[in-house]
């Protein structure tokens, strides 16, 4: 399915969501959003996951300098042009402003203040500790009242853990996704489709798997390769130039990846809950590979990709090539690129850095990078 | 540059203060190595609890060599005998004789200090960019990474503050990567009020003291840090003596000019007391004192007719120019980046309360009603400070690369003009001394509006 027809497909399914009286709560997507909650209140949660063009960065110029994030930039052009296919933005009632990285903070606030959309309030801490734990504790239970509040009635702790489990069911299929043997690019469109959804195309999601568990790809001449950094976004040409050159991603290492389906919580631990808040907060501590904590990202991260290009060199025999995708101005991502290669590099895996924003003009220059990388990882 | 020249110098506390920065390097090393003390890096002023341990705090730029010019070498040595006042007399009167070259070596040496540290943070600009950071970042994040890069070697810790700004947070943690040997200590400052929040800081600031009993091997009691906060209070209230009551006065001790440099080097210095919180503190009071006494004799400008252009942020990089630029069209610039941002209210220092809980609560408040988790907040400080200092415009300094205060404009432009009805602009800016032409016609044109 093409990706327009997805669009086309999400604003009817949006549509019939709101006609059964749902509020839309979107977001700019990020790891640390307790999107059980927003289920559990009878809500459907909305990542914006949408990649950019040069008119939507453009449009964003009113409200923000160009040298802010591409992908933000994008979020508020979105708002501000509403392409024929993004329609189904008009339908949202709520959008969540939160700190994952200060852009996100920014294009959040620009989208509820000029595009007069109802804010919600998320913030975390920048550490990893059990303090931040706490406070993290202290957002989700004030988020929960928020959304008590909009939904006019409590959002009991049973509600909550049947969410908190249908996502868990919804992260493990995810990861079963991501582990099929199928083209990187075919992987990521259902991976994109599945975040705008949600649980609700679990039997499709389920179909496609069973469907597919046992193919083998005919990808043998191609170089696997370990997307990291950025996600690649819905309508993104990158994936296409990658599959171009003759590489093919059998992992990613991203927020639409493994960032997401790592978050699962195990069954027995569910199942004896007592306060499923403290639940989603233990999900907070316990996430590791997110690039907005700090001060142990980039030690994490290293260590995570040196594992999993390790043990893929010992299953397979086969070296993965490193693509860590910046998208320009990403605070997160961009400050720590040349470490993270550097570091990686020592010890043997070699990386490529590739930092783009969504304009058409850099498309060639892309192309030739990704190539000349692919074409160093074949000598090799 | 001598119309700044020719104030600087009246001021002994200004000379001072001026060479207590750039002669830090000698400063540091007697610290170090002498008198075996821990160095720990500072940015923005979070300096209080360095100072508090018993550590030596420093911004890093302070470590390199500055080529003081050759003169203030001889001053600084003729102050340990004639003391700065004198000094400064002195100067007054050689500049008095009219002898042109004489008058010259004076003018030399106050333009020397301000070209010098412009220099030098243009050159660790270039330091972070050559060490890998891209140049998408901020000039603030650029020259920090350079002056780590350069001389983290000689800091035995960093005191890592995070803010709302990610690159910021980033940056802290790439510290590390730069260079693991100095000790991180951290504090994490919770983004909202709400709930406990101030008590998870309190433990926070908790832990990080700890870190520095294990750095120092020393025990951190609550009277040294109320003993430190009473230094801090004392800085903070001379600091703001400046900004709300001498700047925003009608006549001042010195042409507008010299009072944005003095301004200026006070916002850089105030990160970290130029290391030594009792020097400094006796600096700015003798600095306020001196304003006073100049004014109390008439000496100095009317400036009752110039409108007050209010020009912000500045701590994260600025083109220095600007305020010569305002000056020469009429007009008067105020800084007060640290009262915008709540970096000047005072720690309460009574017995009676715990001095861990009053630093968690400045740290707080700073962040909730200064710093701002978000835009809307941070706007709403901009307006504060517009109104207190009575401004009759704002130039708001949008640094390419910042993706935390340069992105508010939009917002601050529309409340500006809805809540203050006062002109603004906004001037880009990359690096120091880039694009000066379009700043001075920029300026040229908003001071039209006056």
């Amino acid at each position: 399915m093409e990706t327009l027809e997805i669009f086309e497909e999400f604003s009817l399914y949006l549509k019939e969501m709101k006609s059964q009286g749902k509020k839309i709560i979107a977001f700019i997507s990020h790891d640390n959003i307790p999107e059980e909650l927003i289920d559990a209140a009878g809500f459907i949660p909305l990542r914006l996951i949408f990649a950019g063009n040069d008119e939507l960065m453009d449009a964003s110029h009113d409200y923000l300098p160009p040298s802010t994030c591409a992908f933000a930039q994008t979020c508020i052009g979105l708002f501000a042009l509403k392409p024929r296919h993004f329609n189904f933005l008009d339908l949202v009632d709520y959008f969540i402003v939160s700190n994952h990285c200060v852009s996100d903070i920014c294009a959040s606030e620009v989208i509820c203040k000029y595009f007069n959309i109802p804010r919600l309030n998320f913030y975390i801490s920048y550490m990893r500790n059990p303090n931040s734990e706490k406070y993290f504790r202290l957002e989700v239970s004030n988020f929960r009242k928020n959304l008590e509040e909009i939904r006019n009635g409590p959002i009991s702790d049973d509600m909550i853990i049947e969410s908190i489990k249908k996502y868990n069911e919804f992260r493990k299929v995810i990861k079963d996704i991501n582990n099929l043997d199928i083209k990187g690019s075919i992987k990521l469109k259902l991976m994109q489709k599945a975040f705008l959804f949600g649980p609700n195309i679990l039997p499709e999601l389920r179909d496609f798997i069973a469907s597919n568990e046992n193919s083998i790809s005919n990808n043998s001449k191609s170089i696997d390769l370990l997307l990291t950094g950025c996600s690649i976004f819905m309508n993104d040409t990158l994936i296409d130039l990658i599959e171009e050159g003759g590489g093919n991603i059998v992992f990613f290492d991203t927020w639409i990846g493994y960032n997401y389906y790592s978050q699962q919580f195990k069954e027995s631990t569910y199942n004896h809950v007592k306060n499923p808040i403290d639940l989603l907060a233990s999900r907070y501590i316990n996430n590791a590979y997110s690039d907005h904590s700090v001060p142990n990202f980039l030690e994490n991260r290293i260590t995570h990709i040196e594992e999993i290009y390790r043990n893929y060199e010992a299953k397979t025999g086969k070296r993965l090539g490193i693509i860590n995708h910046i998208i320009k101005f990403c605070d997160h991502m961009s400050l720590m690129s040349s470490f993270f290669k550097n570091n990686l590099q020592e010890k043997g895996i070699k990386v490529l850095n590739v930092e783009r924003d969504y304009s058409r003009a850099n498309r060639g220059q892309l192309s030739t990078r990704i190539e000349a990388y692919l074409e160093m990882i074949q000598s090799e | 540059m001598s119309l700044i020249a020719d104030e600087i110098i009246r001021f002994s506390s200004v000379l001072k203060i001026a060479y207590n920065f750039l002669t830090g390097r000698a400063y540091l090393k007697r610290k170090k190595f002498r008198e075996n003390e821990k160095l720990v890096s500072v940015a923005l002023p979070f300096s209080d609890l360095p100072f508090a341990a018993g550590t030596v705090p420093v911004f890093p730029i302070r470590m390199h060599i500055f080529n003081v010019n050759q003169y203030l070498s001889y001053l600084g040595t003729a102050s340990n005998i004639f003391g700065w006042k004198g000094v400064s007399n002195f100067l007054g009167f050689v500049k008095n004789l009219g002898i042109s070259e004489v008058s010259k070596i004076v003018d030399d040496i106050i333009e020397d200090v301000i070209q010098e540290i412009n220099e030098k943070y243009n050159e660790m600009y270039d330091i972070g960019i050559e060490g890998g950071l891209s140049s998408d970042f901020c000039y603030g994040l650029k020259s920090l990474v350079g002056m780590h890069i350069s001389k983290s070697r000689n800091v035995d810790a960093y005191m890592n503050i995070t803010i709302r700004c990610s690159a910021f947070n980033k940056y802290l943690e790439s510290l590390s990567a730069i260079n693991n040997k100095p000790r991180p200590i951290w504090i994490d400052i919770p983004p909202r009020n709400i709930g406990n929040a101030l008590e998870l800081l309190t433990d926070n600031i908790s832990h990080a003291l700890g870190d520095f009993e294990s750095l120092t091997g020393n025990t951190i009691s609550d009277n040294m840090l109320r003993n430190h906060f009473k230094i801090s209070n004392q800085v903070k209230e001379s600091y703001k003596t400046i900004i709300y009551d001498i700047s925003a006065s009608d006549f001042y001790p010195c042409n507008p000019a010299t009072f944005s440099e003095i301004m200026s080097l006070l916002n850089i210095t105030f990160q970290d007391y130029n290391s030594n919180a009792v020097r400094y503190r006796d600096n700015m009071n003798s600095l306020v004192k001196e304003m006073r006494e100049r004014i109390r004799k008439g000496i100095g400008m009317d400036v009752s007719g110039m409108p007050r252009i209010f020009v912000t942020p500045m701590f994260g990089g600025w083109e220095p120019k600007i305020h010569d630029y305002i000056y020469e069209l009429g007009g008067r610039a105020l800084y007060a980046d640290w009262g915008l941002l709540k970096l000047l209210e005072e720690i309460p220092t009574s017995p009676r309360n715990n001095p861990v809980e009053e630093y968690a609560r400045f740290l707080l408040n700073a962040t909730e009603t200064g710093i701002g988790c978000d835009n809307d907040k941070l706007t709403d400080s901009y307006l504060r400070m517009a109104k207190e200092l009575d401004a009759d415009g704002i130039v708001f300094i949008q640094l390419f690369g910042c993706h935390s205060i340069s992105n508010c404009y939009r917002m601050l432009r529309d409340k500006v003009r809805k809540e203050l009805e006062i002109p603004i602009t906004a001037i880009t800016f990359n690096k120091i001394g880039e694009n000066i032409e379009q700043v001075k016609t920029r300026i040229g044109a908003f001071m039209e509006m006056f």
